[in-house]
């Protein structure tokens, strides 16, 4: 299992680097035009070929490997932040007499309560319709993070409640060591395992949640590429019979979601989050 | 079974808080779809405003009218009010009152969803079955292997394969839901597994089937029931790109309708609709896996 967490590692290293050394490597602008050589086959001038406005695919992939790789980890840090300040409101001075826990619950089940994407798919509706394509970007993932709170902050809270209980705590208590240095010095590091394991569990949700808007139309706009608007090719069967390197996309996207996967196979087991939950 | 005294004596408590959450819950939900209405663009423009025969002094007294209106807690309560009287208002893009249709595309997305929550939970069970019981590392990788696969794919890219290939779009709901029931179920078999109560009748050398019901199926069956409750919230959010791209008259294309034409009234509609139905399969998992209903404490031991 650590060898193929090791290679899971480096493929996702050098996915990065690729990503993050985009601009640099891809030979074309994302939006630059060829209108000589509409959907054209891959060669030497067009790694993957173009599209059919005549845009490098390749360039274009670069580009969106970059928007996916760096925004879904934000967007998951912006989710699992909201979870650990919300959570301690609903779990911490006492257990029954907190007068915020039961608010914080009913806030908590009506965002587990509604599919995160339909609540999405309402928040992205209200965005004016003349809204400019680097603002959806950071508005789509902005929402992600902020609509992905609740399923940490449940997972947070239920840590912290068994923190409460647990021996170490009581003794903690009973020596009379401060509420706060017991937070920082005793709680912290528990609950940091399990932040770092649902922001490992977020981040492959949150592409894939980015992939599925993007094949709607309700994810990165164009002329911006992301995976998502990538793969809306698939929806034509005769493109991908006479194209097969459109699949191209997808296979990183899977080769990416299979990465991550075995890295947080122990994460789901320390976070508690049925696979991508928020899905 | 740890029976514990004067638990019985919550259980009303208990439900009671459930229900009063679940109802808060629906409000809640209904006042941001509200609120969407009323803040969204374009809502307090009045055709009015363009009538060059309307004094400047009527249109100030129809702009004081409207504004008093359309306070959101007075929107809000009045909102509520329609909406159980079944009245969800109309929508703006398909101009059909909103109940209609709900009603006319209820019952291909509720098929979709229970061919796509029982596939999933019975070929998720069967693949974490696969991954525990037999004891053999093929066939665990193999089951983690399909299952990570499963996962690696958009639901979307998955229906649209189907879609293509004229298979049924339920199987593809069912292996979208897959791979996110897996791992619960797998550690739950894991767990059934090592139980001792099941060692002592694998022992006796009782009857496979009977193993099986008696303990594995009956012991697990509130966990199971409430991982149904997470299947059918996760299908919710699965069926909308599915039915959108491959053209499924349900409610899942029906909210990406109203999501790409802006049509507020008919988002609202829909998100106390299901607000409702998700709010409550999650309440009933959640006390049954809680053990409300049977007013003893969750055990994987035989009944």
């Amino acid at each position: 299992m650590k060898s193929v967490r090791a290679a899971a590692v480096v493929i996702l290293i050098a996915i990065c680097l690729g990503a993050l050394a985009g601009p640099a490597v891809a030979p074309f602008a994302y939006d630059r035009q060829f209108r000589d050589s509409p959907a054209a086959p891959p060669g030497g001038r067009f790694l993957l070929g173009t599209d059919e406005i005549g845009r490098d695919r390749f360039s274009r992939l670069l580009y969106a490997t970059r928007i996916s790789i760096m925004l879904a980890p934000a967007a998951a840090a912006v989710s699992v932040a909201l979870a650990l300040l919300i959570a301690p409101l609903s779990a911490c001075a006492g257990t029954g007499r907190n007068p915020l826990r039961p608010v914080v619950s009913v806030i908590t089940t009506i965002c587990l309560a509604l599919p995160w994407i339909f609540l999405f798919i309402i928040l992205r509706a209200e965005l004016p319709l003349g809204t400019g394509p680097v603002v959806t970007v950071l508005s789509t993932f902005g929402l992600m993070g902020v609509a992905g709170w609740a399923w940490p902050a449940r997972i947070f809270a239920a840590s912290i409640g068994r923190m409460e209980t647990s021996g170490w705590m009581l003794q903690a208590r009973a020596s009379g060591i401060p509420t706060r240095r017991i937070a920082l010095v005793h709680a912290w590091p528990h609950l940091r395992a399990v932040a770092i394991a649902q922001f490992r569990v977020l981040v492959p949700a949150y592409i894939l949640a980015e992939a599925s808007l993007g094949l709607l139309g309700l994810g990165v706009p164009e002329p911006l590429p992301s995976w998502g608007n990538l793969l809306r090719d698939l929806q034509h069967p005769d493109l991908i019979r006479a194209n097969p390197w459109i699949l191209t996309p997808l296979a990183l996207l899977m080769v990416v979601m299979i990465c991550l996967e075995a890295l947080g196979s122990g994460a789901g087991e320390a976070g508690g989050n049925p696979a991508g939950e928020t899905d | 079974m740890n029976s514990q005294p004067g638990r019985a004596g919550t259980l009303p408590r208990r439900i009671a808080q459930s229900l009063l959450s679940l109802v808060l819950a629906v409000l809640a939900g209904g006042f941001i779809a509200a609120a969407l209405v009323r803040y969204s663009p374009g809502f307090d423009i009045d055709e009015n405003s363009w009538n060059p025969q309307i004094s400047a002094a009527t249109q100030a007294a129809i702009h004081a009218r409207r504004e008093y209106e359309n306070r959101l807690p007075l929107f809000y309560v009045r909102y509520v009010g329609k909406a159980l009287q079944g009245d969800f208002g109309e929508s703006d893009s398909l101009h059909a009152p909103v109940t209609d249709l709900l009603q006319q595309r209820a019952w291909v997305t509720v098929r979709l969803i229970v061919w796509g929550v029982a596939g999933g939970m019975l070929l998720g069970g069967w693949l974490a079955w696969l991954a525990v019981w037999p004891r053999r590392p093929l066939l665990e990788v193999t089951a983690v292997s399909v299952s990570g696969l499963l996962l690696a794919v958009p639901p979307a890219v998955l229906a649209l394969a189907f879609f293509m290939s004229d298979a049924p779009l339920g199987l593809a709901v069912a292996l979208a839901i897959l791979p996110r029931v897996f791992g619960t179920m797998r550690a739950l078999w894991s767990d059934l597994y090592r139980s001792g109560s099941l060692l002592a009748a694998r022992a006796r050398g009782m009857a496979p089937w009977v193993l099986g019901w008696r303990y594995v199926l009956r012991p697990a069956a509130a966990q199971l029931i409430a991982l149904a409750g997470v299947a059918l919230v996760l299908a919710f959010g699965v069926l909308i790109p599915i039915e959108a791209l491959c053209d499924v008259p349900g409610i899942g294309q029906l909210t990406w309708h109203a999501a790409v034409a802006r049509d507020l009234p008919l988002l609202c509609g829909l998100a106390l609709i299901i607000t409702l139905v998700v709010a409550t399969v999650a309440t009933i998992g959640e006390m049954v896996e809680g053990g409300e209903f049977a007013g003893e404490e969750k055990s994987l031991e035989p009944v």
